[in-house]
């Protein structure tokens, strides 16, 4: 069986974030690293947009701008999502595609699966709701996001610890149609996280989502490589702090 | 020219921006949709633009489609039957 790198959760700011996914992705297709699963925060905040959407259609840059919430542009498609320094755990899975189903819709189920097992070992009941979400009784608790490029997977996305419902929703411009195609009147009522459903440590919840990866895996805890440092700070400079890619949509 | 932009929500949303008389000056199409690979939307921006309008849908979508196939594209949470429909809505 194939060994992952896990890397234990540290704080980045936004860009940083997208540029080590990237870096990663380049060092896992040459052979360089090994197949990578990394958990991380956001520091400060951060506004992340899928790579389709139109950065003004989707974000109150006023607002975020006065909250010192950064907003970056990701390599993967899906929605804008808010990630409050204090409220969320990110992962990304970064590996070889053939070491997962063919089928895009399958190879979320089968990542998913592992945060569904983590959370169920926290007593909390996720069920994956395809595309790309995980939901409990509905509200969701956790989104994903994936690209393939050069033969490489990478898949990303966000627990729910706590949800700031307000501030959220200051900073994200939303779809009146997607908030009623669920038929749901409050937005507060379209989300949940880890606080709302049990009352477990930010801590509990990191170990439970190691357990959930490490399961049916390989994993040799790890770091980032000097030269993944290297590769992603040029990636911040050519693309992630760039507007030309940021405000490309 | 006249502007126009539309969201509708399939799968996923989508949304376009468009500008045109008789033929798409400008087209924007964004959302949270999902296209592997991603580079594969910018083709289909590019062979939209400057079709006449109104738009010719067979044709449209069989250039499309010969996109997604030749780049082994796969659309997930809209279709290029989705696309094209809302284009035709957007230029009418």
């Amino acid at each position: 069986m194939k060994k992952f790198r896990m890397i234990t959760f540290q704080y980045f700011n936004a860009i940083t974030n997208m540029g080590l996914d990237e870096a990663i992705m380049e060092f896992v297709r040459k052979g360089i690293s090994q197949p990578t699963i990394r958990f991380y925060g956001w520091d400060p905040s951060a506004v992340s947009i899928g790579v389709f959407q139109g950065v003004r259609n989707e974000v109150n840059l006023d607002a975020t701008k006065k909250a010192g919430v950064d907003v970056v542009r990701r390599l993967t498609g899906g929605g804008a999502v808010y990630h409050d320094r204090l409220g969320e755990v990110t992962y990304s899975l970064i590996a070889p595609l053939e070491m997962f189903p063919t089928n895009i819709i399958e190879s979320y189920r089968v990542i998913c699966d592992d945060i569904i097992f983590a959370l169920k070992e926290l007593g909390i009941d996720a069920v994956f709701s395809p595309i790309n979400d995980l939901l409990v009784n509905e509200q969701k608790i956790s989104g994903n996001a994936q690209t393939r490029r050069n033969g490489i997977l990478l898949q990303h996305g966000t627990i729910l610890y706590s949800v700031d419902v307000e501030t959220m929703f200051s900073l994200l411009n939303v779809s009146d149609q997607k908030i009623s195609d669920k038929l749901i009147k409050s937005v507060q009522k379209r989300v949940t996280s880890v606080v709302d459903q049990t009352g477990v440590s930010m801590e509990e919840l990191k170990n439970a989502l190691i357990q959930g990866f490490q399961r049916n895996r390989n994993i040799e805890f790890g770091t980032y490589s000097e030269q993944e440092i290297h590769r992603a700070q040029e990636l911040v400079q050519e693309r992630f702090n760039n507007d030309v890619w940021t405000f490309r949509l | 020219m006249k502007t126009n932009s539309i969201t509708r929500k399939f799968g996923k949303l989508m949304r376009l921006d468009v500008t045109y008389a008789d033929y798409i000056e400008s087209l924007k199409i964004t959302g949270d949709f999902f296209l592997h690979p991603e580079e594969t939307l910018d083709q289909i921006v590019s062979e939209l633009t400057g079709v006449t309008v109104p738009i010719q849908k067979d044709v449209l979508l069989r250039k499309t489609r010969f996109i997604l196939d030749s780049n082994e594209a796969e659309m997930i949470g809209i279709t290029i039957e989705d696309l094209i429909n809302t284009l035709e809505e957007a230029t009418q």
